[in-house]
């Protein structure tokens, strides 16, 4: 009888994927996943047990597609076979669709580990379905306030999630309180990643730090240093939850050009880590995915080298070419993610045309007072390396006061109503490169107009950060 | 010099509310009106009657909760402040705190600094979204944008509201008030921030610091048409009048 279900639901579900990919309506990554559920609700733990050697879960607010991504390219180049949601396709539909997209006719999967990125509100009814074995989290930023409610929710619903699962092992970020909280939350055993601060990761973040307080006692906590926004070595004096002693201890990063390095220590081993991107938070990732790795057994310097030519996933970092000129294109959905992405403008020395688009959709967040929670501000003693800054989307009137009240020069600045306008005035600028920031519902419409006057460049977007 | 004491930066931070501070000094110094911005932490002893411009933030409970316990060490001291005429923006958990109490879902009252006629009941069902109200200052009537995200409902009594709503829940959802106004402490729930986006009340309030440290109070006009198009716009989308 489960079967029929099953069988049911899957062909449905196929059925429904062909007939929206000849109608031409969106990418088709959560229909057959909503089809499916709809018929069978048991299907995804149907298929979550198939895997031979096990499930992943990957979540957090910052990181999670480029460590799932990392993770599944380390696994596969160790000759297993593995199962991977695509990008961004991360509620239960889109992990429901990425199963049905590997079954066979009959439901059958023949995968060794299923890897799966999973939002941190869609955790808890992915987790108990899945029953992962394996759950990888890696830090928690405010992210559309006022959709989830404030941060501690969320945190306390992945907490109650992970308490709700028996035997799963969790690789954590040492570095965030609010990740490394989660194994007494929890009482599952985790094993922890983090980086030791140093000259090299320092960044100023203070502004938009998170986790003040001790998320066990609430008494303020104590930072002998910080890498970025909340992420760093933590204490806290009222009941001694302090940063735990990673497993996998980063140290000694550098940046070289388009390489960032570091060694890690684990046991009694020690190796080299370099990935084709720069700044720390890719380090993250990388340090999250080959950490996790070697949990399940994979040889670190195997680990380590599947990542030197790691390919970032397309549509976070996008790379066009405008009449011999670099354009970027990137995503910014929170403080922290925007900050990431300023720093990647600052590392540019030429000069450029920004282009920021806002918008308040649901999906972006209605509230967009999180703009004057970004780090604006070195922009202005940065004004040089800028021609011009035009602002588009809903809310670009808002985004232009931002600018000017971090010292953006007014005569620097412009309002396009219309999408295409600011993107001709974006490219075909003064300056000698042109950066795009969009927020969630702005990035498409971006996207598919910057397409059809500019040329995609394949297979070059890892100069700047890729941030979710 | 106008001194401006930004209450606890490091945990009241949510909503952007640095804004209102970055709102202040910004058109201060456009102005050549020296100003400088005094970051007080947890512990700080404050002589608030030394300041021109004082910000008070929202955060979130547990923020507001140890925030509470280190102002009323100095209550007396804020209190005669305000009585003085010190200008004060205090926003959601900084305006429900300067009333007489919050109270929690089970009845329970937790008291707040008292120097404001007002208080607070925890309500089942969270504020949010877009506001606009209409407010009277010096006698001219403006209108001003913004975003309320509140769990608690206020409720006036013995001070006068900062405006009336012209589209959102303002106070409590009901009284189609918004904010509170007491000499010279300005009191709202609307984030957005407020200041940026409403410029003539930022200038208002720099007027009021300069007057009251007997300074010379006019005010030069400023190219406020980004502000005014942000500010348009959002009364447009709510289908309010300019
Ligand atoms: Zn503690």
């Amino acid at each position: 009888m489960r079967w029929i279900m099953v069988l049911l639901a899957l062909w449905t579900a196929r059925a429904a994927q062909r007939l929206s990919l000849t109608l031409g309506k969106g990418k088709g990554s959560s229909l057959p996943g909503m089809v499916a559920l709809k018929i069978y609700p048991g299907i995804l733990r149907w298929f979550a047990g198939q895997s031979r050697l096990g499930t992943v879960m990957v979540t957090g607010t910052n990181g999670k597609t480029t460590t799932n991504n990392m993770l599944a390219q380390i696994i596969n180049s160790s000759g297993y076979k593995v199962l991977v949601n695509s990008e961004g396709a991360n509620l239960i539909t889109g992990v429901t669709t990425a199963f049905i997209r590997s079954a066979n006719l009959w439901g059958k999967l023949d995968c060794d580990y299923a890897v799966l990125e999973v939002d941190e509100a869609a955790f808890p009814t992915v987790a108990a379905r899945v029953h992962p074995d394996t759950v990888v989290v890696t830090n928690f930023f405010r992210d559309q306030l006022d959709r989830y409610g404030e941060l501690d929710t969320t945190v306390g619903m992945v907490a109650q999630a992970l308490n709700n699962l028996n035997g799963t092992k969790l690789v954590l970020n040492a570095d965030d309180p609010l990740v490394a909280q989660l194994e007494q939350k929890s009482g599952l055993k985790a094993q922890y990643y983090g980086l030791d601060p140093g000259s090299e990761t320092t960044h100023v973040g203070a502004e938009t730090r998170e986790a003040k307080f001790c998320p066990l006692c609430g008494a303020l906590l104590n930072y002998k240093a910080y890498n970025y926004s909340q992420l760093g070595d933590f204490k806290c004096h009222g009941c001694g939850f302090e940063r735990p002693q990673p497993h996998f201890r980063a140290h000694s990063m550098r940046q070289t050009g388009d390489l960032f390095q570091g060694e890690i220590d684990w046991q009694t081993r020690n190796f080299g880590l370099k990935i084709p991107a720069r700044g720390v938070y890719n380090f993250y990732n990388a340090l999250a995915a080959v950490s996790t790795a070697i949990t399940f057994n994979v040889d670190p310097d195997t680990a380590a080298h599947a990542l030197v030519s790691y390919a970032p996933a397309v549509g976070r970092m996008d790379r066009f070419d405008y009449q011999g000129k670099p354009v970027l294109l990137n995503l910014v959905k929170n403080p922290t993610g925007f900050n990431q992405a300023l720093a990647a403008l600052l590392n540019q020395d030429t000069l450029q045309d920004v282009l920021v688009a806002i918008n308040d959709n649901a999906a972006d967040g209605r509230d967009i007072s999180w703009l004057w929670d970004v780090d604006f501000e070195v922009l202005e003693e940065n004004q040089p390396r800028f021609n011009n800054f035009i602002c588009t989307g809903k809310r670009a009137a808002e985004m232009a006061v931002r600018l000017k009240y971090a010292g953006v020069p007014a005569e620097k600045i412009s309002i396009h109503n219309n999408t295409e306008r600011a993107i001709d005035a974006a490219v075909s600028g003064g300056g000698k490169m042109t950066f795009l920031l969009a927020t969630y519902t702005a990035l498409w419409p971006v996207e598919a107009i910057l397409a059809k006057k500019a040329k995609r460049v394949e297979g070059d977007a890892e100069s700047m950060p890729s941030v979710s | 010099m106008l001194k401006v004491c930004h209450l606890y930066p490091d945990l009241l931070n949510l909503y952007g509310d640095r804004g209102n501070v970055l709102a202040f000094t910004r058109r201060c110094s456009w102005r050549h009106i020296p100003v400088q911005v005094y970051q007080a932490n947890l512990g700080d002893k404050i002589d608030f009657e030394n300041f021109d411009f004082l910000f008070i933030g929202g955060g979130s409970d547990r923020e507001q909760t140890l925030l509470a316990a280190d102002l009323s060490r100095q209550v007396d001291s804020l209190k005669r402040a305000i009585e003085d005429g010190l200008v004060v923006l205090a926003i959601c958990g900084g305006y429900q705190l300067l009333g007489q109490y919050y109270q929690m879902p089970d009845g329970r009252k937790i008291p707040g600094l008292g120097i404001l006629d007002l208080h607070t009941h925890s309500g089942s069902k969270r504020l949010i979204g877009n506001v606009a109200v209409e407010i009277e200052l010096a006698g001219k009537k403006i209108k001003v944008t913004g975003f309320e995200n509140h769990g608690g409902k206020t409720f006036l009594n013995g001070v006068a509201p900062l405006g009336q709503v012209l589209s959102g829940n303002g106070n409590n959802g009901t009284d189609h008030q918004e904010g509170a106004r007491y000499k010279n402490a300005f009191c709202s729930y609307l984030h957005g921030p407020l200041l940026p986006k409403n410029p003539a009340l930022t200038d208002h309030m720099i007027s009021l610091a300069l007057e009251r440290k007997g300074m010379d109070s006019t005010i030069v006009p400023l190219d406020d048409s980004f502000e005014e198009e942000a500010n348009g716009k959002m009364l447009e989308r709510l289908g309010v009048r300019r």
